[in-house]
């Protein structure tokens, strides 16, 4: 089973995953305890957590880019730490992922790291087919026309959008997002979130985000997973976790924050201040 | 004992690479590119070196030998220390200083800005994609740039012992020929074929090891160029002693 896709299987699924790295001073530093989690198809999953809880660890591990120590990583049936290269290769081309800084090729115009995968798992499609898919995706993340500029004259939030262009240009089952909002302004923050929202309903895919943005987080997700410690403090719906009694969950959310009710799909915001 | 991991790390490098090259043919076209880039990168400087080295070389041998009256024996001295030794390791030398720099600090900004998991996670294997072509070019390139060491050590060195230490440039010329021949010139295209190999490892290695940020890109680069230069030097005595000893 590890080497064959399940298309009926969840798109990813952790059992039991933990992780540890050596440390300097000769220890080891437990990064991910015992994570066991299903993200569901269709659906917004965040993974939530302060700094160094292990969730960035957690999507190198649902993309293969680590192995788990213990426990397994699942992404459409296939474990990834046992699934040989092809295999893993075969599952990632199913999936997107938007880096924190985008991970663009600075070498390359803005339109060639698009069309970077296309050129090279598509080669059935034409150079025009392919410039209109790219084309098609930049309006998708609302930056039309940007084809030929080099990425060194982008923005923060046009890099992330473009990376966002990258990630979903071979209309992928998956997409997981690093930290979509770290390192831009409120403003731009907010624009990443709608176009996220506006992504999911229009693609109806299933979408991971790392996240410490909470507001960005409960507008966007259907699912949360909050990580402290490397352990699964509480995951369920986005109303059922902002309503945990876990004194963590509420510590790490906010008090203040005017949250949705339970099986309300309503946006969460931050008090009016002044 | 630090080394010896690094050493087994290498290893593995190398027989991934090999792994991610089995049965798959190099990227298309970016061989070439990089051929071209390692090629006008290093040949300035390549030129440079060879011809200061040339013209000490004729200085240095018309002084040594013209005490023992044998001063006709420069072409010979050229030849010998010249073309067989010095011209592929200064070849190698300089492509470690341009190139090999180059492919270690540019893969060490990738991994910094996670452009090495990028291509990762888009199926691509960053091996395939990025160290193949780079070796493939370098392998293209090395001969090449060795046989304008060789021409170009020679040619400096004629010039300064015709035209500042008054020796018979013909003369100088048939004691050059004699003193080597195609075996000696193809010795000297094995030697750079291999420092162009070593090279590449080498700088490729140390990029895709680095640590992440500036310290870790400044430290890649460092070490690609020492540690490429320093085992180019000691494979060219290892590989004088096959051919020679």
């Amino acid at each position: 089973m590890a080497d064959r896709i399940d298309e009926d299987a969840p798109p990813i699924e952790l059992r039991g995953v933990s992780k540890r790295f050596p440390t300097s001073g000769g220890g080891h530093l437990v990064v991910l305890d015992d994570v066991s989690l299903t993200m569901p198809r269709g659906q917004t999953t965040a993974v939530i957590g302060p700094s160094g809880t292990g969730k960035s660890v957690l999507l190198k591990h649902i993309v293969g880019l680590l192995r788990p120590d213990a426990g397994e990583v699942r992404v459409f049936g296939v474990d990834m730490a046992r699934a040989s290269e092809a295999m893993v290769y075969t599952v990632r081309r199913r999936i997107g992922m938007l880096f924190q800084d985008g991970a663009l090729f600075d070498s390359l115009s803005t339109g060639d790291n698009i069309a970077f995968p296309l050129d090279r798992h598509r080669p059935e499609l034409s150079t025009r087919q392919k410039r209109e898919r790219v084309e098609q995706v930049l309006e998708m993340v609302e930056l039309p026309g940007l084809y030929d500029r080099p990425t060194a004259a982008l923005s923060g939030g046009q890099r992330k959008r473009v990376g966002l262009a990258r990630a979903i240009v071979m209309e992928p089952e998956v997409v997981l997002f690093d930290e979509p909002n770290s390192g831009l302004d409120p403003m731009t923050s907010d624009a990443i979130d709608q176009l996220i929202v506006g992504m999911k309903e229009k693609l109806h895919i299933t979408f991971v985000v790392i996240s410490h943005d909470i507001v960005g987080t409960l507008n966007v997700a259907d699912r949360i997973c909050m990580l402290y410690g490397g352990k699964v403090v509480a995951s369920g719906t986005t109303a059922e976790v902002t309503h945990s009694d876990h004194p963590m969950v509420r510590r790490f959310l906010g008090r203040n924050l005017v949250l949705p009710e339970p099986g309300d799909p309503g946006v969460a915001t931050l008090p009016h201040i002044g | 004992m630090s080394w010896l991991a690094t050493l087994g790390r290498f290893a593995g490098f190398c027989f991934d690479l090999a792994r991610a090259n089995t049965f798959r043919m190099p990227p298309p076209g970016r061989t070439m590119e990089e051929a071209y880039r390692i090629g006008v990168q290093s040949l300035p400087v390549l030129l440079l070196i060879s011809v200061f080295v040339g013209t000490n070389l004729s200085l240095q041998g018309y002084a040594a030998f013209t005490p023992l009256g044998g001063q006709r024996l420069v072409g010979m001295f050229v030849a010998l220390a010249g073309v067989r030794e010095l011209a592929p390791i200064i070849a190698a030398t300089m492509v470690a200083a341009k190139a090999g720099t180059e492919m270690a600090s540019q893969i060490a900004v990738m991994r910094t800005r996670e452009q090495v998991d990028a291509l990762e996670v888009m199926a691509i294997n960053p091996l395939w994609w990025l160290v193949t072509p780079r070796l493939l070019a370098i392998v293209l390139v090395m001969p090449a740039l060795t046989v304008v060491a060789i021409f170009t050590t020679i040619a400096s060195s004629w010039l300064v012992a015709t035209a500042q230490l008054g020796l018979n440039g013909t003369e100088f010329l048939d004691f050059v020929r004699t003193s080597i021949d195609a075996k000696d010139l193809l010795a000297c295209e094995l030697k750079g074929m291999i420092f162009g190999v070593v090279i590449c490892l080498v700088s490729c290695f140390c990029g895709f090891t680095s640590a992440k940020g500036p310290e870790g890109v400044g430290q890649a680069t460092n070490s690609a160029v020492v540690i490429a230069s320093v085992s180019c030097v000691t494979l060219n005595f290892l590989l004088s002693q096959v051919l020679y000893g």
